[in-house]
């Protein structure tokens, strides 16, 4: 073969592509066809996982002009990466179309709901603890822990800060979670409650509707509070709160809809296959991602037992009993979650309806899991410097 | 220090830190809810 390149020199740029190929870029094109396989036959974060497991495909073709990174012919995946990854534009777009999606109303009626979405953050930090043990670095670990945030946007922020080499596996590894949770938590809940709790009613009582002014005004207040307790969390809960300011205006009908719609659907695109196009064979096939795939699963176990648990410790002082179930929902993972509670809830006592109860934990998970990623990056840089 | 008690260090102060930003946002959407009632719209 080398002599036939000596031979005929431009062989080489003509078979490039085959002479570069490696085992290792058939197995990434086999992960990269298994996430479009999730999210085509099961309907797992299709809009998502189908872009990443594209844009995996893309990046590990040999000498792929997608990801190339020859000055003044960068490839498009890693124009798009500089353009809203490593300034951490994208996930801040995504969340304003979040917000613009949220009804915050049930969380404001039992605003009490919220503690349960605090409590359900407690995987973060305890699997960042667990990640210190196998050998992570703080910042590592700590991006590693946000998996548990449930809240995928609120990963790739922290971990395009703090875990550049780790971004496609943490991606994978949250939105791959996110859409398992009715496979994670039933089990979860079921080993960590009696049937006589997750049969537990919960009413409606000294529940008044929601007036239009509450709800213009609670996003204008969280997002001052969080932010002059957490100026590093502005930018996420800031646009997790301008996408719902527009949408309770009332007056931007249009903006409201475009944040919801085309916003989230175009940012949704190419966030998607940019992270694909960061999974290359090199940063992908190794041991640690496997401990991170594994510690992922960690932290949604986590955070749902936190947050049954804590559910179960108020009703020990509580003369009003809640349902214990309800206090898994305070992930990020929205609606899913909420729904999957509810679900259990009425296999249960097919009379027994939560729903309300568990969507309005499920949307304070939203606003807990941007609190906690707010922490985690004021903690990170001040704890580095000790 | 190393990694481990910069991990538990961070759940030792922001898992309670959370708590109270999240009580502080149950007491000031309480008083928000009860300011503007929904007669008022």
């Amino acid at each position: 073969m080398d002599s036939l390149l000596v031979q005929y020199p431009y062989l080489e740029e003509l078979l490039k592509g085959i002479l570069g190929l490696s085992y290792t870029h058939v197995i990434m094109w086999l992960i990269g066809g298994l996430l479009i396989f999730l999210a085509v036959k099961y309907d797992y974060e299709p809009a998502l996982l189908l872009p990443i497991g594209f844009g995996a495909i893309l990046a590990n073709i040999p000498h792929s002009s997608a990801v190339s990174t020859e000055p003044g012919a960068e490839g498009f995946l890693i124009t798009l990466y500089n353009a809203g990854i490593a300034n951490e534009l994208f996930p801040v777009l995504i969340f304003i179309a979040i917000g613009a999606m949220c009804d915050f109303a049930p969380l404001i009626r039992r605003p009490s709901v919220m503690l349960f979405a605090a409590a359900a953050q407690f995987g973060i930090f305890a699997t960042a603890i667990g990640a210190t043990f196998l050998g992570f670095s703080f910042p590592h670990a700590s991006s590693i822990g946000i998996i548990g945030a449930a809240d995928g946007p609120t990963t790739i922020y922290v971990a395009s800060r703090y875990a550049v080499e780790l971004l496609g596996p943490l991606s994978v590894a949250a939105y791959c979670y996110m859409s398992l949770v009715p496979v994670i938590q039933p089990p979860v809940i079921k080993a960590v409650t009696t049937q006589n709790e997750r049969k537990i009613r919960m009413g409606f009582e000294n529940e008044e509707p929601v007036s239009d002014t509450t709800k213009f005004l609670f996003p204008i207040m969280i997002v001052i509070v969080a932010g002059v307790v957490s100026p590093l969390s502005v930018a996420l809960i800031g646009a997790l709160m301008f996408g719902n300011v527009l949408k309770e205006s009332g007056v931007v009908d249009n903006l409201s809809n475009c944040a919801q719609n085309e916003l989230s659907n175009l940012v949704t695109l190419v966030l998607g296959i940019t992270i694909g196009g960061t999974m290359t064979a090199e940063r992908f096939l190794n041991f640690q991602v496997l401990l991170i795939m594994a510690l992922g699963a960690v932290a949604f176990v986590f955070d749902t037992v936190g947050g049954v648990l804590f559910a179960k410790i108020l009703n020990m002082f509580s003369a009003k009993k809640i349902n214990p179930m309800i206090g898994a929902c305070g992930i990020s993972a929205f609606p899913m979650s909420g729904r999957v509670i509810a679900k259990m809830a009425l296999k249960e006592d097919p009379t027994n309806f939560i729903i309300q109860h568990a969507i309005g934990v499920n949307v304070a998970g939203q606003v807990a899991s941007v609190v906690a990623g707010g922490l985690v990056l004021a903690m990170i840089p001040a704890l580095e410097k000790m | 220090m190393g990694a481990t008690e910069k991990a538990v260090i961070m759940m030792a102060v922001a898992l309670p830190t959370m708590f109270v930003v999240i009580g502080l946002f149950v007491g000031l959407t309480k008083m928000l809810h009860k300011s503007f009632p929904a007669e008022e719209d």
